[in-house]
C-alpha cells in the first residue's frame, strides 16, 4: 500500500444478531442461525432452511419510507450507520457528518425480491404497482437508499463479483485510498435472502439438507444466509488528523481470476493460493505470520477440498499454527455480504484475541484437521489475520488485517 | 443549493484498442453506419401489444466462431456481445500481454434474459423445475468469467453494477489499477442484453410513448469496450478526466445536477450531446444552451442499452476528436441514480 490504511468503524447485521457485538458474542458461543426459512414458500425445493436475519429498527426513518425499502436496504442501512457511528462520522439523528464520503459496496442480488414480485405480476398480467417493484430491485437503488437515509452522496462503486464481492469491495476501497483518490471510504456488502437465489442454489444441489459442516469429510452443502456489514477505511493521516482511533490496519489485498470452470475452482486452488500470496506480499509478511484465517468454507464438496489444498500450499509447515475456521456454519453463506462480514469477524478476532470456532464438525478433513479452531480458543500473540473468499466465475480474494501500531 | 462534489478527476487513460457490438452491426465502424431497423417485440404481460426494439443480429458471422467455444455453450447473448467486442479491442495484443490484462465490465441489468427465464420457470412450472443449466448464467460475474476464460485475460476482473454511469466507474477503476501497477492494461466493457420483460418495465416507468416519435425510447442491446493503459508520450487518444457521483433522488434533483454538470463544464470545450431519446433530453437541451455542441451527435440512434450506450457514445465521441477539436466533454446521463461526465482528448 502506498499509504497506510486504517479501519475506524465497523457495523453489521447478521442472522446471529442485529449488531456486531451481539453477533460476535453468539459466534464465539458456537451458536448457529440455521432455521426453517419463512420468507417465502419452499415447499417444492430440496432444502427448506436458511439463516435469516432479524431486521433492526431504523430510528429517524418514517414508516412510509420504511415500507418502500427492500429487505436488502433494511439490512444495509443499520450496518452502515453503525460503522459510521463507531468512526465518529454519524450525528445524533443518524445522518452522516461526512456528506461526500465515497462508497464501495457489494451485493449479488440487490433487491431481487422486488424483481421477483414484478415478474410474477407481469406474468399474471397484473399491472398495478409495477414501477415501484421494478425500480427498487436494481442494486443502485439500495445505494440510493443508503445515501438518502444516511445523508451522503458522491462516487459509488457496486461490485458484483459473486461470493468474493465483499472482499473485492473492501479491497477496492483500500485501493482508492492507496492511490490518493479518496481519504476515507464507507465500504462493505449486503445481501438479503430471495427466492431466485435460493432456488438457484437448491437446483444446483449446492444447499445442504443436513447441517452445514465446513471442512468436514461428510459435508453435503451450504446454508444460505443474509447479512450486511460495513467498515470505514481511512488513510492513517486522515484518521489521526481528525482524532479518530484506528481499530486496526488493512495491510494486504490480493485478487485473482480462476478460469477452470464457471462454478468450480481449480482442484489445487492455485488462483486462491496466488490471491493469498499477493495479499501477504503487499502486507510485507510471510504466510506463517498470519495467525487466523476466516476461510470461505462453504461446506460444498468441491469448494472445501480445494480450499484445504490451497491452505496446505500457502502455509506449509506452519499450518496448525495458523488457525482456520469458516463462520458460514453459523451465519450461512451470505454471498455478496460474505466477504465483508467475514472480514469483520477476522478483525474481531484480531482485536479480542478470541477465535470463532469451527462448529458442526464431525469428521474434519484430515489435511487441515489440526488447524481448525476449537471451542473457546484464544490466541494471545495474534498480529495478522486474513479473510478469504471465492466466487462463481472464478473470483478469488484475500484481505490481510494487522494490529495498528503508531 | 446542493454542493457539487467530486470534480472532474484526472485519469489519463490512453485508448489502445476499441471494440463494439450494436444493433448497427459488429465493429466500431458500424457505430457510424446507417441506423439499425427496429423489430417489433411483444410485451410479456400483454402479448397482443408490441414495441420497437433494436436487437443485435446473432446470426452475424462474427458470432459463429464463439459458438464453438465450450465456455459459451450455455451462455446467454450478453456473453457473445462481450467476447466479440473484447476480441476486437484486443486484436493487437499478444497472448503474453493478455495474461497481464485486467478486465472490468459494467452492467445495469446484466444477464436479464436467463434471469427472467430461470425465475419464470419456477413461477410457471414449479420449484422442482428450476434449471441448473440456467442459474449460473444469471450471475453478473458469469459473462465476465467467460470473457476472461475465452480470451485468456489473467489479470484482475471486476463486475460493476449501476446505471449508465457505471461505465465511468469502470474507467476510474481501470485508472486505479494502472496507477497501482496491478496490471499492464485494462479492458473496460459496458454490456447489456434485451429481454421482452424489459418492455413491461420501461412502460411502467412511462419511458415508452408513441405520442412523440422524436422522443421514442427504443430499448437496445450490445456491448462496447476500450483497451486502456496509462498514457505515455506519443499516445493520441486519451480519456483525460472523469466525474461521477452527482446523485439525484427525484426528477427535480436530476434537473439540479444536470444543470450544474453542464454549467460547471469548461465552455471552451465542445460537448457531445448524449441524451438522444431518453428523459434527460429536455434537460440537456435546456442547460446545454450556450455550450458549443459537436454537430451530428443525434444523427445515429442505436437505442438505449444503459452501460453499453455509454460505451458506444464514448467510442463515437472519440471518433469526433480532430486536431481542430482536440478536446470533447461527454456528459453521461444515468437514468436512475446519478450523472457524470468524461473529458476526451486528442494529443499530437
Amino acid at each position: 500500500m502506498n499509504r497506510r490504511i486504517v479501519v475506524t468503524g465497523l457495523g453489521a447485521v447478521t442472522p446471529l444478531g442485529v449488531d456486531l457485538p451481539m453477533s460476535w458474542k453468539a459466534l464465539l458461543a458456537g451458536r448457529d442461525a440455521d432455521a426453517p426459512l419463512e420468507l417465502f414458500d419452499t415447499a417444492g425445493y430440496r432444502c427448506h432452511r436458511a439463516a435469516s436475519a432479524m431486521l433492526p429498527p431504523l430510528p429517524n426513518v418514517s414508516g412510509k419510507k420504511m415500507s418502500r425499502l427492500s429487505r436488502a436496504s433494511r439490512l444495509a442501512i443499520p450496518a452502515a450507520r453503525a460503522a459510521l457511528a463507531q468512526a465518529g462520522l454519524l450525528d445524533t439523528t443518524g445522518k452522516s457528518t461526512c456528506p461526500l464520503i465515497p462508497l464501495s459496496v457489494s451485493t449479488t442480488a440487490g433487491g431481487m425480491a422486488f424483481g421477483e414480485t414484478f415478474l410474477r405480476n407481469v406474468l399474471a398480467r397484473n399491472r398495478a404497482h409495477l414501477l415501484s417493484q421494478v425500480s427498487r430491485y436494481l442494486p443502485h437503488e439500495q445505494v440510493l437508499n443508503l445515501q438518502q437515509t444516511i445523508g451522503f452522496e458522491g462516487p459509488s462503486v457496486i461490485l458484483a463479483n459473486a461470493c468474493a464481492s465483499g472482499a473485492n469491495a473492501i479491497g477496492h476501497a483500500a485501493d482508492l485510498i492507496s492511490v490518493g483518490d479518496a481519504d476515507y471510504v464507507l465500504t462493505g456488502g449486503f445481501e438479503a435472502l430471495t427466492e431466485l437465489v435460493f432456488g438457484g442454489f437448491d437446483c444446483l444441489q449446492a444447499t445442504s439438507v443436513d447441517r452445514c459442516r465446513p471442512f468436514d469429510l461428510h459435508r453435503s452443502g451450504l446454508l444460505l444466509g443474509e447479512a450486511a456489514a460495513f467498515l470505514v477505511l481511512e488513510s492513517e493521516e486522515h484518521a489521526l488528523g481528525r482524532g479518530a482511533k484506528p481499530i486496526c490496519e488493512l495491510t494486504g489485498y490480493g485478487h485473482t481470476t480462476d478460469f477452470f470452470h464457471l462454478t468450480q475452482p481449480q482442484p489445487e486452488g492455485k488462483a486462491l493460493l496466488e490471491a493469498m500470496q499477493r495479499a501477504t506480499t503487499q502486507a510485507r509478511i510471510n504466510p506463517a505470520q498470519v495467525g487466523y484465517i476466516n476461510a470461505h468454507g462453504t461446506a460444498t464438496p468441491v469448494n472445501d477440498g480445494t480450499e484445504a489444498q490451497a491452505y496446505l500450499s500457502f502455509l506449509g509447515e506452519s499450518l496448525g499454527q495458523t488457525r482456520i475456521s469458516s463462520t458460514k456454519a453459523a451465519i450461512g453463506h451470505t454471498l455478496g455480504a460474505a466477504g465483508a462480514i467475514e472480514a469483520l469477524f477476522a478483525i474481531q478476532a484480531l482485536m479480542t484475541r478470541r477465535l470463532p470456532p469451527q462448529i458442526n464438525l464431525q469428521t474434519p478433513i484430515p489435511e487441515i484437521a489440526h488447524a481448525l479452531v476449537g471451542a473457546e480458543e484464544t490466541c494471545s500473540h495474534l498480529r495478522h489475520v486474513m479473510s478469504v473468499n471465492l466466487g462463481f466465475g472464478g473470483s478469488n480474494a484475500a484481505l490481510v488485517f494487522s494490529t495498528y501500531e503508531n | 443549493m446542493r454542493p457539487l462534489f467530486s470534480p472532474l478527476m484526472k485519469i489519463d487513460l490512453a485508448v489502445v484498442g476499441q471494440g463494439a457490438v450494436s444493433p448497427a452491426g459488429v465493429g466500431v465502424v458500424a457505430l457510424r453506419g446507417v441506423d439499425p431497423v427496429p423489430t417489433e417485440i411483444a410485451y410479456v404481460g400483454q402479448p397482443d401489444k408490441t414495441w420497437p426494439v433494436l436487437r443485435v443480429n446473432l446470426k452475424n458471422p462474427a458470432f459463429v466462431r464463439w459458438q464453438k467455444e465450450p465456455r459459451l455453450r450455455r451462455a446467454s447473448p450478453i456473453s457473445f456481445f462481450m467476447v466479440e467486442a473484447a476480441e476486437q479491442a484486443l486484436a493487437n495484443v499478444s497472448a503474453r500481454d493478455r495474461a497481464d490484462t485486467g478486465l472490468i465490465v459494467s452492467f445495469c441489468a446484466g444477464c436479464l434474459a436467463y434471469s427472467r427465464r430461470f425465475f419464470e420457470g419456477i413461477v410457471s412450472e414449479g420449484q422442482r423445475s428450476a434449471s441448473p443449466a440456467l442459474f449460473p448464467e444469471t450471475v453478473f460475474n458469469s459473462p465476465v468469467s467467460h470473457v476472461a476464460g475465452v480470451l485468456g485475460l489473467n489479470g484482475a476482473a471486476y463486475a460493476l453494477v449501476g446505471d449508465e454511469t457505471a461505465w465511468i466507474a469502470g474507467l476510474k477503476t481501470a485508472s486505479v489499477w494502472l496507477r497501482q501497477g496491478r496490471v499492464k492494461q485494462v479492458l473496460v466493457l459496458g454490456a447489456e442484453e434485451f429481454d421482452p420483460v424489459a418492455l413491461d418495465a420501461y412502460r411502467s416507468a412511462h419511458w415508452l410513448s408513441r405520442q412523440n416519435p422524436a422522443h421514442n425510447f427504443l430499448p437496445s442491446e450490445g456491448a462496447a469496450g476500450l483497451l486502456v493503459r496509462q498514457s505515455q508520450a506519443g499516445d493520441s487518444l486519451i480519456i483525460a478526466k472523469a466525474q461521477d457521483g452527482l446523485v439525484y433522488h427525484s426528477k427535480k434533483e436530476a434537473s439540479v445536477v444536470a444543470e450544474r454538470l453542464l454549467r460547471d463544464s469548461d465552455p471552451k470545450i465542445p460537448f457531445y450531446p448524449n441524451a438522444q431519446r431518453n428523459w434527460f433530453r429536455s434537460l440537456e437541451r435546456k442547460f446545454g444552451e450556450g455550450l458549443i455542441a459537436i454537430p451530428g451527435s443525434d444523427q445515429r440512434y442505436l437505442g438505449e442499452a444503459f452501460t453499453a450506450s455509454s460505451a458506444w457514445r464514448t467510442l463515437r465521441a472519440l471518433q469526433r476528436l480532430t486536431t481542430m477539436t482536440p478536446r470533447i466533454f461527454v456528459p453521461v446521463w444515468g437514468l436512475n441514480h446519478q450523472v457524470g461526465s468524461l473529458e476526451l482528448e486528442m494529443r499530437t
